[in-house]
């Protein structure tokens, strides 16, 4: 890396497809060893603004500097620093997983002297031991997952991207990359993780929210979660919600109402309108246990921050 | 450039082609069916034209003069036809390609002017197999002129009057047996190649597209002229296997002479097969779904090598605008240069005009495919 | 069963139509192909660079030479003057053909001698050289014919030569000549086009159709609509006529459309029934409907059906007459070309262009083709009914 600073810095990137704009001028600094989450909807330009810091495409307005290099100008000095995991995983299925290592050991011009113990270390951190000479086609997505990674941080990047890596990944590898991800960054690398779980969001140091190509809120995950609902958050169980939802929705002092799982969410004015609610509800023959004020969790800042609130998918 | 990265990039390759069963098939078995296809329905040589015969006469000389046209050879009788009718039945229906009629009064008319004509009626449908048909009529009636000029002198025992005659002394040069396949396969094998080579590349780069793993190898450090050495090493060994392969088969299979040296033969297949792998890669780049490009690659390679490239229709008999453009068809130069190492004996030296233009080409390509391909997304 | 079928057709011609390309691709890539064979594909030999080597240097050589050059098709390249020159022009590929003329050629063909005349040529290309020699042989022919004439002046126009004229017996005519009058039927002037742009009627037809067919299939098996439909009640059969009626008329359009730009354009005339060349169209498209369902049966992807499609036209466009003669394969290849369509298909078409017969002389070829195309279209139904699970 060239100089102090950021390991990833990006001000004003922009990326406008046509009459469309993907990326609408995003300002970000990453500092070493921190790992940042990207959160948001599908489409709301994540995989582009990484795609952008690799190197991949070309901002349409903007700058971006990572390990000190600029993305536009010097793009190949960013590769040879960067580690990348695109969305796809991207191994080649046809090849063995030593196969695969040795390959992208070679792309990245890792010393013979090295290879082998990085290639033990990636192994392991996968998990693949006795499983060198598999071919990848066989292998199962949490494997594949962590794999992928191992095939990246061969030649030990100081700066990771990871677009989407726990994508259609069982719950329990998802934890298991969640460490392996923080154990990279003890190391001192700096790791750039989108996702759409909203859980994840809280293993991360710091967390951007992306919302139609732009930066909605950034901020550490407690930042995010004291963000002023400007209401007082009351959790409600009812059934139908169906019926509950579009009550509440039209009843005053509410300021907003979503389903949560099996329950309402419910952001009053004033705490005090909490109690008239069960009978309001009674009135139109929907049974309610009383409202209990909960503390708002990431899920519930993102969805006033963003406005699509019905799309955004419940926790797991 | 990092020599590491290129072959990290081919032996990768190499594995993929190897485990794959499309690619393998188009390496091994396409030129194998093509040779088979090509080196033995693909021929011009008609040996016996089939002739119908319809002899007014019936007499000893008419006779005669039907042997002498089953004798050479070149003619095989298919019937004997009563009349005009049946005649134009026979014409009509392709029974024979070559009719002869020999008048009523062929035998009086030869005693007593010493010349006589014979009506020989061909179905000139196939241009072509008539024209070698007329040839060989051709040469029976001389051989046949001959014949019964010798025949009366030796019936009359005294020689004909002193008149000059010219004798007619055909040598052939460089394909002595004048069989067509000498000609035809040694193009056989440059058009294989062609289309071959083009297939095998054509979808190496859409391949990595489809898959996603082209997105990867672009945020690495590999640079576009890496990538494209690294791709095209395996395919060059491939390329080089099928080559030697249909060379093989051609000089002692189909038994082509073959007069040159085998270092020519090397150094010229090595030109072309880089030639033609650099152009399937090509596609592959501009393209970036396989069904696409291997589509467009055989389309492209496949009419041009055909028809333009020399194997079949003699490039200098055709029109000249037509002439010119064979001149971009690279197939031909190669077509060219296996017909004069085989049939010729043909060195490096004689055959400098086609390397050049062959080295071109080659030089276009680099050029080309290290300028199309872009390390990036859009 | 109409209904349905009806249903089926508007499908796929509102499918054709929303797709504005496919005009485009269906007639561009046809021209393109007819004019590429139409003028680029002969066989005839126009002209031959010629080498002369003359050591006689006689008027009789000159009268000799003078008719070779008289004609359009020998183009003297080099005028030589020793034996060298002539390897040299034959080596590099300078001269095709080369006439060589020794000393004392004049001396013994006036004195009744055989007077020997070489003629080389380069057998590289064995056709182009066959034919040069056959136009070679027959010029010497004519030479000798004009040479003998003008020696019995007697002879020359007033019929019979007397008998006894001649020195040594007086019975013994000048010499014996036998010549050919040769008659080309069907295609007087040996048009090279007129035999193959015919042919590219069948050929062109041939590949586009087998492919549009099996590629329209395979795509629907992959898109997965192919099972929609045949959890319909629509039969395999209903299925099978309702995809392939549309490519049906595509092929016979294009029938007309080269038949049409071959004769207006290219000249080559057409002699025979048009309601024959309508039959015999119809039934070779039923064979090759029949070969492209045949092929999408193999196939489950797109991908699949490129390969197949390519592997199995080939074949079909080679060994069926189209360029090179059936004759001339050997006979475990003219074999094969009886289950060709192409090859009876060519013979129609030829026919009715050049000679314009008429049924009896073609009923063997359409009953082939029917037969045939009756078989594949048999064997693509059984197969699509069993192809579902």
């Amino acid at each position: 890396m060239s100089g102090a600073g950021p390991a990833v810095l990006a001000e004003g990137l922009t990326k406008i497809f046509g009459r469309f704009t993907a990326v609408d001028h995003i300002d970000l600094a990453i500092a070493g060893g921190e790992v940042m989450g990207f959160i948001g909807p599908n489409g709301a330009g994540k995989s582009t603004t990484i795609r952008m810091l690799c190197g991949l495409l070309r901002p349409s307005a903007g700058r971006a500097f990572v390990a000190g290099f600029d993305v536009a100008r010097k793009p190949e000095a960013v590769r040879a620093h960067i580690g990348y995991m695109s969305q796809k995983f991207s191994l080649y299925g046809d090849l063995t997983v030593r196969e695969n290592l040795r390959f992208f050991g070679g792309l990245y011009s890792v010393k013979r002297a090295e290879m082998v113990e990085r290639m033990r270390f990636a192994i392991t951190m996968a998990g693949l031991e006795g499983r060198e000479d598999a071919l990848v086609d066989t292998l199962a997505g949490g494997w594949k997952q962590r794999l992928a990674l191992g095939c990246a941080i061969l030649h030990r990047p100081p700066v990771l991207f990871l677009d989407e890596p726990t994508s259609g990944v069982e719950p329990e590898a998802r934890r298991r990359f969640w460490d392996l991800i923080h154990e990279l960054a003890g190391g001192g690398v700096t790791i750039l993780v989108s996702t759409h779980y909203m859980d994840e969001a809280e293993y991360c140091n710091r967390v951007a929210l992306i919302d139609r190509g732009k930066l909605a809120a950034i901020g550490t995950p407690s930042e995010l979660r004291g963000h002023a609902l400007g209401g007082v958050l009351f959790e409600l169980e009812c059934a139908p919600l169906g019926a509950a939802l579009s009550i509440l929705r039209a009843a005053p002092g509410v300021i907003e109402a979503n389903v949560f799982g099996d329950r309402l969410h419910v952001l009053l004015a004033d705490a005090t309108a909490a109690a008239h609610l069960p009978s309001l509800l009674a009135a139109a023959s929907v049974h309610a246990e009383p409202p209990r004020p909960i503390a708002p969790s990431l899920e519930d800042a993102f969805v006033s921050l963003v406005t699509r609130a019905p799309h955004m998918p419940a926790a797991p | 450039m990092s020599l590491r990265r290129v072959l990290a990039l081919a032996f990768k390759e190499f594995l993929q082609v190897w485990r794959d069963p499309r690619s393998l098939s188009v390496a091994l078995l396409m030129p194998l069916m093509q040779m088979v296809l090509l080196g033995y329905g693909v021929s011009l040589d008609i040996r016996r034209v089939p002739l119908c015969v319809e002899d007014q006469e019936n007499s000893a000389a008419s006779h005669a003069l039907v042997q002498d046209f089953i004798a050479s050879g070149w003619f095989a009788i298919t019937a004997a036809l009563q009349d005009e009718a049946a005649l134009r039945t026979a014409m009509d229906r392709g029974q024979c390609i070559a009719a002869m009629v020999i008048p009523v009064d062929f035998s009086r008319v030869l005693d007593d002017t010493g010349q006589a004509t014979v009506q020989t009626i061909f179905d000139a449908t196939d241009t072509n197999t008539t024209n070698i048909a007329i040839g060989y009529a051709q040469g029976v009636i001389q051989l046949a002129s001959a014949d019964f000029a010798a025949r009366w002198a030796g019936s009359h025992g005294t020689p004909l009057a002193r008149v000059g005659v010219v004798d007619f002394e055909p040598r052939v040069w460089f394909n002595e047996g004048l069989d067509s396949g000498n000609f035809i396969i040694p193009g056989v094998v440059a058009v294989i190649l062609a289309l071959v080579g083009a297939q095998l590349t054509s979808l190496t780069i859409s391949r990595e597209w489809e898959r996603g793993t082209m997105e990867q190898l672009i945020s690495t450090p590999v640079q576009p002229l890496e990538l494209m050495l690294g791709k095209l090493v395996p395919y060059f060994a491939i390329g080089l296997f099928d080559a030697a392969f249909c060379l093989a088969a051609a000089i002692f299979w189909f038994r082509v002479p073959f007069l040159g040296s085998v270092a020519t033969l090397a150094v010229t297949t090595s030109l072309f097969t880089f030639v033609v792998l650099g152009i399937g890669y090509l596609i592959s780049v501009r393209i970036r779904s396989q069904v696409g490009a291997s589509q467009v690659a055989l389309v492209l390679t496949m009419l041009p090598t055909t028809l333009l490239s020399g194997y079949t229709f003699p490039i200098d008999q055709m029109p000249a605008a037509i002439r010119a453009l064979t001149f971009i068809v690279y197939p031909r130069y190669y077509v060219s240069i296996l017909r004069a190492v085989f049939l010729k004996g043909s060195g490096v030296v004689e055959l400098a005009f086609p390397m050049l233009a062959l080295s071109l080409y080659a030089a276009f390509i680099i050029w080309v495919a290290a300028r199309a391909f872009r390390k990036s997304l859009d | 069963m109409l209904g349905r079928l009806r249903v089926m057709l508007m499908k796929e011609f509102l499918e054709l139509r929303r797709d504005r390309w496919a005009m485009f691709r269906l007639v561009v890539p046809l021209l393109v192909q007819l004019f590429a064979f139409g003028y680029a594909a002969t066989f005839t030999v126009s002209h031959v660079s010629t080498a002369i080597l003359d050591l006689d240097q006689s008027s009789l050589s000159r009268a000799l030479i003078s008719h070779f050059t008289a004609t359009s098709i020998f183009d003297v390249v080099d005028v030589a003057t020793d034996q060298r020159e002539i390897t040299r022009d034959l080596n590099q590929g300078t001269a095709a053909l080369a006439i060589v003329i020794h000393s004392g050629f004049a001396a013994d063909f006036n004195n009744g001698r055989e007077a020997p005349l070489q003629v080389i040529v380069d057998g590289t290309n064995s056709n182009t050289a066959l034919i040069a020699l056959g136009y070679a042989s027959q010029i010497v022919s004519i030479f000798q014919s004009d040479e003998t004439t003008q020696v019995l002046p007697a002879s020359a126009g007033a019929g019979a030569p007397q008998r006894g004229e001649r020195a040594g017996d007086p019975a013994a005519p000048g010499t014996i000549t036998l010549s050919l009058a040769d008659q080309p039927w069907f295609n007087p002037g040996l048009n090279d086009r007129w035999f193959f742009i015919p042919g590219i009627i069948g050929t062109l037809v041939l590949v586009q159709i087998v492919g549009l067919t099996a590629f329209a299939v395979v795509r629907e098996r992959e898109v997965g609509t192919l099972e929609q439909i045949l959890v319909s009640p629509i039969s395999s059969f209903e299925f099978i006529l309702g995809k392939t009626i549309p490519f049906f008329l595509i092929g016979l359009a294009d029938v007309a459309l080269i038949g049409v730009v071959g004769v207006l354009w290219f000249g080559v005339p057409f002699v025979g029934n048009p309601f024959l060349m309508l039959l015999g169209a119809s039934l070779f498209l039923l064979g090759v409907l029949g070969l492209g369902l045949l092929l999408s049966t193999f196939s489950r992807t797109q991908q699949q059906a490129f390969a197949l499609n390519f592997f199995l036209l080939n074949p079909f466009f080679i060994l069926s007459g189209f360029a090179f003669p059936i004759a001339a394969m050997p006979p475990f290849l003219q074999w094969f070309t009886y289950l060709n369509p192409l090859r009876y298909f060519l013979v129609v078409i030829r026919s009715l262009f050049l000679k314009g017969v008429g049924f009896y002389d073609l009923w063997p070829q359409f009953l082939a083709m029917f037969l045939l195309g009756a078989g594949a279209l048999a064997i693509s139904v059984m197969r699509f009914s069993k192809s579902l699970d």
